[in-house]
């Protein structure tokens, strides 16, 4: 007992220590990060409170937040930002699941398997969105090959899939993305734990529902909603896919955040830092969450 | 109420069975060790008995009724691993009545329940911990209590106490002891620890290379080993053959009654254990002479070599007296040599 306190304090004055050697090796990376990101939201946020001596406006006020907030599109931009994030997100994760369990239970650890799950890790979203365009344009590929197979009259009859009501086309890139990236993390803690206490669960009486339902979830719970909520705050904030793929009205808040900033009148910039803050919140607010529940999966694993 | 048969067993992963013919039978209420070394096949057959492997020849019945097409959560069968394995995502009260939340009983029926079976294994009061706020023997009390509250027909205990220090271990041996003896539940506990196996169960059946060598109580194993293998696995070191003449043993070291071992022409082995070899300064009355080559201290005992005309013998005294050189008169009491049946 006395040589386990002991060699726990040990162990932590060891991590404490590594700790503090870590942070001065980071330091000056930390330094440029924090004096780019934070000055960069600093001059963002002045910009935003109404401060551009550019362009003769020197009194700071919280009116452009203000603006934001009450202007009816915001609202339906959020809608539609929100739409897109949850919704891809939502899918991506039970996609993700079932495949992951899909493999986990055939035990497929195949080579193969597992490198055709990371190519779309590293393909960037924009080429995805352009594949997606050439893919699903109205006389994209799939409309000819469609009406080449006859299941369509001609290429015309082809549903609308891009610049869309339903966004179809952005949750479609959206989803192929996001699928890998969840299903990995959520594999390696199924690989970690899931197998022996799916064991504890059968001998305990448990049916194959039960299993799933009262030992998997709860194993796998915290590391995806870390995955879903990176997820998510990534399609929240990201702009190039809805960009390319969405329609001209109504606009994501990246987009429109963007549009403001790019406005050939300069008045509606700190409108536009404003929306970029407000992303930028949603965003910090998600992944400060993720890296929590990241340490809750972590701190769970030491105990077996 | 629960007995337990596994006949024929044929157990394996691979090309190559590691487990072959096994029959064995556990009674009602009965507490029956299943002994052997690391990788003799002992967690296979429990894992074939709780039904994750399926047999490729052979039956398990349990109550007399074939199981082997039922899956493991049909099983009136509970297996309790060498880890805890408990849920982390619940509290120990969670944990332990994870099972009959699984069956559907209303929560005030599982925490009456819970609170019982949590008295019995003195987790009282820690329903609402976390599991990992309690100790390495709590947690596989708790990971005990979980499978004892679904009241099974058999228990199955994979070396429960394999991870814990001696100590704990040594408290933890006599409480299953005592929780079996109350419950009265048909337990097949697995352990390659010999002394565990013998103070620890009514039957004790010893698993050597993917076979049943021997069942018996724990007496018969530790006397009357049924072959040399068995006798070297309990700590048997001297083994001398002998020829037999009307029921008698002759061999170098004295004529030994074998009233089981018939007299077929073949020379038969018979076995001393160490600490049953006489040791005395001068000749007497059925006694060899020896010269000690080697001694150890061990603690309570000194092992002592002594080189004999019959051959090498090997004893353990509580006399620290004997050094290397020094010569001896050695006896073995007829009683105490163990003629294996031919
Ligand atoms: N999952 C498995 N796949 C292949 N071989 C295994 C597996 N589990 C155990 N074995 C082999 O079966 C033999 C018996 O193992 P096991 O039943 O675990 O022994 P014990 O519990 O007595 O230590 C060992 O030789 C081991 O290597
Ligand atoms: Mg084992």
């Amino acid at each position: 007992m006395v040589s386990g306190q002991i060699g726990g304090r040990d162990a932590r004055t060891r991590a404490a220590r590594w700790d503090l050697c870590l942070a001065g090796l980071l330091a000056p990376a930390l330094a440029v990060m924090l004096l780019l990101f934070g000055g960069g939201l600093t001059l963002g946020g002045l910009q935003a409170l109404g401060y551009l001596p550019g362009a003769g406006m020197t009194e700071l006020t919280a009116a452009h937040f203000t603006r934001v907030l009450q202007d009816p599109d915001f609202l339906t931009s959020l809608g539609l930002t929100l739409h897109i994030a949850l919704t891809s997100t939502v899918i991506a994760a039970v996609v993700s699941v079932a495949l992951a369990l899909a493999l986990t239970r055939w035990s497929i650890r195949s080579r193969l398997v597992h490198f055709v799950l990371q190519v779309p890790l590293t393909v960037p979203h924009l080429v995805v969105a352009v594949s997606m365009l050439f893919l699903l344009a109205p006389a994209g590929l799939a409309a000819r090959l469609a009406a080449a197979l006859g299941l369509i009259a001609s290429p015309g009859e082809f549903p609308l899939l891009v610049n869309d009501r339903g966004s179809i086309g952005i949750l479609l890139v959206y989803i192929w993305k996001e699928i890998p990236f969840i299903a990995l993390m959520v594999l390696s803690v199924l690989q970690n734990a899931g197998g022996e206490l799916i064991e504890v669960g059968r001998t305990l009486k448990a049916g194959p529902w039960q299993r799933f339902r009262f030992i998997l979830l709860p194993v796998i719970a915290p590391s995806l909603a870390a995955a879903c909520l990176i997820v998510f705050a990534f399609t929240f904030g990201a702009f190039e896919v809805p960009w390319l793929l969405g329609r001209t009205y109504p606009m994501s808040l990246p987009v429109r955040g963007y549009k403001s900033y790019a406005d050939v009148d300069l008045a509606a910039r700190p409108e536009g830092i404003a929306i970029g803050l407000i992303i930028a919140l949603v965003v910090m607010g998600a992944v400060a969450l993720a890296v929590w529940l990241n340490r809750l999966a972590g701190s769970r694993e030491a105990i077996r | 109420m629960g007995d337990l048969r596994l006949e024929g067993l044929a157990l394996g992963y691979g090309p190559e069975a590691v487990v072959r013919d096994l029959t064995l039978s556990v009674a009602d209420g009965e507490m029956m060790s299943l002994l052997g070394p690391s990788g003799a096949g002992k967690t296979t057959i429990l894992r074939a008995v709780a039904g994750f492997i399926r047999p490729r020849a052979g039956r398990v019945l349990i109550d007399g009724r074939p199981v082997d097409d039922l899956p493991p959560e049909r099983r009136a069968v509970v297996m309790v691993f060498q880890k805890a394995l408990l849920f982390p995502f619940l509290d120990v009260a969670g944990n332990i009545g994870f099972g009959l939340k699984m069956q559907g009983l209303d929560p005030g029926e599982i925490r009456r329940r819970v609170d019982a079976i949590m008295d019995l294994t003195g987790l009282a009061g820690l329903g609402r911990r976390k599991v990992h706020e309690i100790s390495g023997g709590q947690q596989q009390r708790a990971a005990l209590a979980r499978a004892l509250v679904l009241q099974p027909a058999v228990l199955l205990l994979d070396e429960p106490l394999s991870s814990l220090d001696a100590n704990l271990r040594q408290q933890m041996r006599e409480f299953i002891q005592q929780i079996q003896a109350e419950t009265r539940v048909t337990t097949l506990f697995v352990t390659h620890d010999q002394g565990e196996a013998l103070m620890m169960s009514h039957r004790v059946s010893l698993l050597l290379g993917g076979r049943l060598r021997q069942t018996g109580t724990p007496r018969q194993l530790f006397y009357r080993p049924a072959d040399p293998d068995v006798a070297r696995f309990f700590g048997g070191e001297n083994f001398f053959d002998g020829r037999m003449e009307n029921g008698l043993l002759k061999t170098a070291f004295g004529d030994f009654p074998a009233p089981d071992t018939e007299n077929n022409g073949r020379r038969p082995l018979a076995t001393i254990r160490p600490e049953d070899v006489r040791l005395a300064p001068e000749a007497g009355n059925g006694s060899v002479m020896g010269e000690v080559t080697q001694t150890r201290f061990e603690g309570m005992a000194t092992r002592i070599w002594i080189r004999c005309d019959g051959g090498l013998v090997v004893a353990l005294t509580p006399e620290s007296r004997w050094t290397a050189g020094q010569r001896l008169a050695v006896v073995f009491p007829p009683d105490k040599v163990r003629v294996f049946p031919a």
